[in-house]
């Protein structure tokens, strides 16, 4: 199996397709806001003992 | 497989439609159902071997349950040996595997893990506060706690498999850490519950707080490991969405999911698993203690930062097990004594939190994938997020709502007897969590890391890993979770 990454080492660099920047764009994107809103969440609704 | 840093556990294995993730939910229900026969007065599990703190070895083991005292600690030992290799050898006959290869590896690995654990239970290693050194009669200690047991099982397995290669694969049909783990993670569902019954609110509020961990884990964490992978180290997308899925979700099912959802060769996910859980043992031997030493005083903070910085649920769950006893040790030295248990939940919750979703992201990226990026004619189907779904987690959930209905929604005199029947079924999810720790040292073979190839593979990981997933997982969980501390012991 190391000769598999050899190999992959050796390759050319596959460039960024669109889609995979929209993923990488969108999930970070969501990601933070939606952290932000649940920040906002629990900040309304702290931790109850 | 001998050029890989690691073996990949057994846990692709399967025969027909069962898998190790079915198998895990019928031996975890099993033992929960066993342990209620308790309830109605008949305790069908009381002979399980406990081992307690010592000085004295002849007094270290006996059974959990005062009724079965007549068996006395060998007994016990014998009985819950003789009872788990039954039940595994049947649950590995059904899954294909060499049923006298393993007979004779388990022999050898639960004597080396619960050896292991017995060790871990020496006084000088275990004893924490100086009133336990006084009732000890000793005048130091490591102050590990009892569970300083899991950390000397996994040295024994580290030695095993960098030492002595060729008996770490003489073992192999028994090295199973996602199987045990598994198990572990269903009991552990009855322990939640029990614990969470305590304290309703305090509990929903920390499972709501596990949306946080799936947002970060799926949304954050993969897009920019991905991202790192594919621009700064110009891997593949054969590569990059195992690798990145290994290092932001859950190790070795991730890495196998999401690999499988692109089509990548069966031999990329399963590398890159060895390296996560490579890592994740690297992880357990140092965040924890880290954890002891600047976040004791913010339990459930640690708690979440274990489920959310270790990879593989194995490691996770284990990590945050050792987090709980060091800083409950800790609090207890101060002066303070937490209801045990909490940290544990915080930890399992997360981790539970974030698995659930591996099936769906498996199947968004293999939508794209086959539609998008290399469009072809076998397109993802949306059975594939049921196929991808990990199943022991319906054990869990079982177990956990069973129990919580039966600690708030029955009889004063079941809930009042509910606790000690889970203890009794949390004495196997104690010596699964032994045989997972074992397991993982086992298959951590740090000499394969320097071989050609995995130096760039390993650096992606040390970027993403050290770079920012501890970090921003340790941000997350303060952010989530700090202020709030587990109940005080009565």
């Amino acid at each position: 199996m190391s000769s598999e990454l050899n190999t992959e080492a050796a390759r050319e660099v596959e460039p960024l397709l669109p889609i995979e920047k929209k993923l990488i764009g969108y999930s970070l994107g969501l990601g933070i806001v939606l952290l932000v809103i649940l920040v906002a969440i629990n900040h309304l609704f702290p931790l109850t003992l | 497989m001998s050029d890989i840093a690691v073996r990949p556990a057994t846990g692709v294995i399967s025969k027909g439609s069962l898998t190790e993730d079915w198998l895990a939910l019928v031996i975890g229900v099993l033992v929960f159902a066993l342990s209620l026969f308790s309830l109605g007065g008949f305790d069908l599990l009381g002979w399980a071997v406990t081992t307690s703190v010592y000085t004295d070895l002849g007094k270290a083991l006996a059974p959990v349950a005062k009724g079965y005292s007549s068996l006395g600690g060998l007994g016990s030992l014998a009985a819950t040996y003789a009872a788990l290799l039954v039940v595994l050898t049947a649950g590995v006959a059904a899954l294909g595997g060499d049923v006298r290869r393993f007979v004779l590896a388990f022999t050898v690995v639960f004597a080396i893990a619960y050896s292991s654990w017995i060790a871990g239970s020496y006084a000088y290693v275990a004893v924490v506060t100086p009133a336990d050194q006084q009732k000890f009669g000793i005048s130091w200690s490591l102050k590990l706690t009892n569970e300083g047991g899991f950390i000397v099982a996994l040295a024994a397995g580290l030695v095993i498999a960098n030492v002595f290669p060729r008996f770490a694969e003489w073992l192999k049909e028994a090295i199973r850490p996602e199987l045990y783990i598994k198990i572990a993670i269903v009991i552990l569902g009855a322990t939640i519950a029990v614990t969470a019954a305590g304290r309703l609110n305090l509990a929903s509020s920390i499972i709501l707080r596990g949306v946080a961990a799936i947002v970060e884990a799926y949304l954050i964490y993969w897009s920019v490991v991905y991202f790192v992978a594919r621009k700064w180290f110009g891997f593949s997308r054969e590569w990059s969405v195992p690798l990145a899925s290994g290092i932001s979700i859950c190790g070795v099912a991730a890495a196998i999911a999401t690999g499988g959802a692109i089509r990548a060769r069966p031999s990329v996910p399963i590398l890159v698993s060895s390296l996560v859980v490579v890592f994740a043992v690297v992880e357990i031997l140092i965040l924890p203690f880290l954890a002891q030493t600047f976040l004791w005083q913010e339990p459930l903070v640690a708690g979440a930062w274990m489920g959310l910085a270790i990879k593989t649920d194995g490691a996770a769950v284990a990590g945050g097990g050792i987090t709980e006893s060091l800083i409950l040790a800790k609090a207890a030295a101060e002066g303070i004594k937490y209801q045990p248990g909490w940290i544990l939940a915080t930890t399992a919750t997360v981790k539970v939190f974030i698995d659930i979703f591996i099936g769906i992201w498996a199947f968004i990226l293999g939508y794209i994938w086959t539609n998008h990026v290399t469009p072809r004619a076998d397109k993802a189907r949306a059975s594939e997020i049921w196929e991808r779904f990990p199943k022991f987690i319906l054990g869990f959930v079982a177990v956990f709502a069973i129990s919580l209905w039966l600690a708030v929604g029955t009889t004063p005199d079941i809930a009042k007897a509910l606790p000690a029947a889970a203890n009794e079924a949390n004495v196997f999810r104690v010596i699964f969590f032994i045989l997972t720790f074992f397991s993982i040292g086992v298959l951590s073979d740090f000499r394969k890391l320097w071989q050609d190839g995995f130096a760039k593979l390993a650096a992606v990981y040390v970027v993403s890993l050290f770079g920012f997933v501890i970090w921003v997982g340790l941000l997350i969980s303060w952010l989530f979770f700090s202020g709030f501390k587990p109940p005080l012991a009565s």
